[in-house]
């Protein structure tokens, strides 16, 4: 029997089709949220149905917890899974969804509240007895002497942030009190709380995170590692499992230090303890989150768990089985994310509609969409358009499908990140699996000439088109539409 | 092949020798280059002269001109050196066919101004800039040779 006959995602883009998928799997039936930009998007056609909830504005539509949760009343939804990002760690949310009567997919609001206070987090971990990044465990007051003894740089970060708001960097003594302010500043605007401490900037180090799972019964499966250590401002790019970087004895003490945090909270669900590595292999708790990674894919593929019917399951009061308990992982896999973001520009939005979506395929290969050829990319929102993801016997046969699959991606209408990505998987670092943090700073830079060669290719491919538009015995249609010209070979194709 | 010259950032671009382009899905504009053993995807999107090429995820945009075109937008370039920002001249001797603008009109940059025959072609006049027309110094039928001012631009 299904845990829930109808379930309500409270999310849009590729993680609500991603949950959508599950659903049909466990025979769930699937209500999604759109707001207007959305009407036409790909995860409300994907659904049984679609409730609106407001305007563009995020604010207005998918943080809007009362519209949220009256379109969940209103289906007859029985559970909401939020996704990632939104309304996926607001203890207020998690609350108002247990007091309309439903089940929240996702810790109980007081496990929300307690982790998304960073510094309340920290301590946690402490008192667990993990080594946390060193800095402060308390807010930091105005006076700066307890900086000296963290030493510099340093980061201040926000208690109440995440996504890389609310950080600043501080690399001399000089400079505290001004960070300082402005850190508090951005902080109180951005969360509501002006609440600051300090980490020392580790450099160089690897980020690598553990995947867990409970249930209400107080069984805790950990379900392997995720290196994802390639990012650009704290935003991942590139994840994959498990690490090149560790050995079987670092990693069972990374698995040991995420009990151990999550022996101090009580989650019945997903959850990932994130840990830095530094070259001594030492390992500082950073953070844990009571929700699905973006990644959490990576470890489908090695483990050949559903995290989302797990999810689902154990938020209905079902026992984690010993086949989850002890899941192996198995081969290698790697997770890119595509973004609409211009590498060659300093990774800056690109906006527009999609033109051409060509996605790989084969063995080995998933990819999780949110869009399609013809989306008009809404700028309100995250720029992911989707994940790539291969497994394959080990690290260097998940390089070798990964370089295939990009090979067989095609995206026409806005720039992405494609790219950048093409370039990574023939780079040396990350070739042998050497990388850290730094990786994108250090070797992809600012400048990008366009390589000669590729100049002559494309001429020959633009001359080439030109040249056969032009053939054309029907005369191209007057359209400012772009590829109107092409429409135009394909009818003469199809005339012969 | 033909005639065709294909500029990058303004920049003449030899064609990579040997390759050549193979169409999968005109409608999209997918294609791939292929070079004996070697191949890779490729997707051209646009036309008339101004086209995108996207080459291992890049998009590189590239302006296709045939010789003609390149005479034209080659002396368009002269003229608006010549006669500074505000004067639109002739760039080359012909028989003006249509007036498309008149004084206070504003137009935007690349907008079609008026028509010259010349060569025995019809050649658009356009906008070197946007702004407001506050001269149109022909009128359709005038003779006008290389230099002569047509319309001024604010």
């Amino acid at each position: 029997m299904p845990p829930f006959s109808r379930l309500l995602i409270a999310n849009r883009g590729e993680i609500a089709i991603r949950v959508i998928r599950t659903c049909r799997e466990l025979g769930i039936s699937p209500i999604s949220v759109h707001s207007d930009a959305d009407v036409d998007a790909l995860h409300v056609h994907m659904a049984d149905a679609s409730e609106r909830i407001g305007p563009p504005a995020p604010r207005e539509s998918y943080l809007a917890i009362d519209a949220v949760i009256a379109a969940a009343v209103r289906r007859g939804a029985e559970a909401i899974h939020p996704g990632y990002g939104f309304l996926s760690e607001n203890p207020e949310f998690a609350r108002a969804v247990e007091a309309a009567g439903l089940v929240f997919i996702g810790p109980p609001p007081t496990t929300l509240e307690s982790l998304g206070n960073k510094l309340a987090a920290r301590r946690l971990a402490q008192a667990a007895g993990v080594p946390i990044v060193p800095g402060t465990t308390v807010a930091l007051a105005d006076d700066s002497r307890e900086l000296a003894v963290i030493g510099f740089p340093l980061m201040l970060k926000a208690s109440a942030g995440g996504g890389g708001r609310g950080m600043r960097r501080v690399d001399s003594p000089d400079d505290v009190a001004d960070a300082l302010v402005a850190a508090r500043r951005e902080a109180l605007s951005a969360f509501g709380d002006g609440t600051v401490y300090a980490e020392r900037l580790l450099a160089p180090v690897r980020h690598i995170e553990v995947q867990l799972l409970g249930d209400r019964h107080g069984r805790l499966a950990v379900l392997g590692e995720r290196d994802c250590s390639i990012q650009r401002r704290h935003q991942k790019l590139v994840e994959e499992s498990p690490s090149p970087a560790i050995d079987p004895g670092i990693r069972e003490a990374l698995f040991d230090s995420a009990r151990r945090v999550a022996g101090g909270v009580d989650f019945h669900s997903a959850a990932t303890v994130e840990f830095l590595l530094d070259t001594a292999n030492n390992h500082y708790f950073l953070e844990m989150n009571t929700r699905l990674q973006v990644e959490h894919g990576v470890t489908e593929l090695v483990t050949g768990v559903d995290l989302v019917a797990w999810q689902i399951r154990v938020a209905a009061g079902q026992p984690l089985p010993d086949a989850v308990m002890h899941a192996s992982s198995r081969g290698h896999a790697i997770e890119v994310r595509l973004y609409a973001e211009d590498p060659y520009n300093d990774f800056r939005p690109s906006a527009g509609r999609i033109t051409a979506w060509q996605m790989p395929a084969g063995p080995g290969v998933r990819v999780d969409a949110g869009v399609a050829a013809d989306t008009d990319l809404q700028p309100e929102y995250d720029p992911l358009l989707a994940k790539l993801m291969v497994h394959a016997d080990d690290r260097s046969a998940a390089v070798d499908r990964l370089r295939r699959a990009l090979d067989e991606t095609v995206i026409g209408g806005v720039q992405t990140d494609t790219g950048f990505l093409r370039w990574l998987v023939d780079d040396a670092s990350f070739m042998t699996g050497s990388y850290d943090t730094g990786l994108i700073d250090d070797r992809w830079g600012i400048d990008h000439p366009l390589p000669d060669e590729h100049g002559a290719l494309a001429a020959i491919a633009a001359i080439a088109v030109r040249t056969a538009t032009e053939s054309s015995p029907i005369r191209p249609p007057d359209s400012t539409r772009a590829g109107s010209a092409w429409a135009d070979v394909a009818r003469r194709r199809a005339l012969r | 092949m033909s005639d065709l010259e294909a500029r990058i950032d303004g920049e003449a671009v030899t064609p990579a020798k040997g390759w050549r382009f193979e169409i999968i899905d005109p409608a999209r504009g997918i294609g791939r280059l292929i070079n004996g053993a070697a191949s890779m995807p490729a997707l051209v999107e646009g036309k008339a002269s101004d086209w995108v090429v996207t080459i291992r995820g890049r998009r590189i945009p590239v302006t296709v001109r045939s010789w003609r075109e390149q005479v034209l937008a080659g002396a368009e370039t002269a003229a608006t050196a010549r006669a500074g920002p505000a004067a639109v001249r002739a760039t080359l001797p012909g028989l003006i066919l249509t007036v498309a603008v008149s004084a206070g009109d504003t137009v935007d940059e690349g907008a079609t101004l008026l028509t010259i025959e010349a060569m025995k072609m019809q050649n658009d006049v356009r906008a070197p800039r946007s702004g407001r027309v506050i001269e149109v110094s022909v009128q359709a039928g005038e003779t006008v040779t290389t230099g002569t001012p047509l319309v001024r631009l604010e």
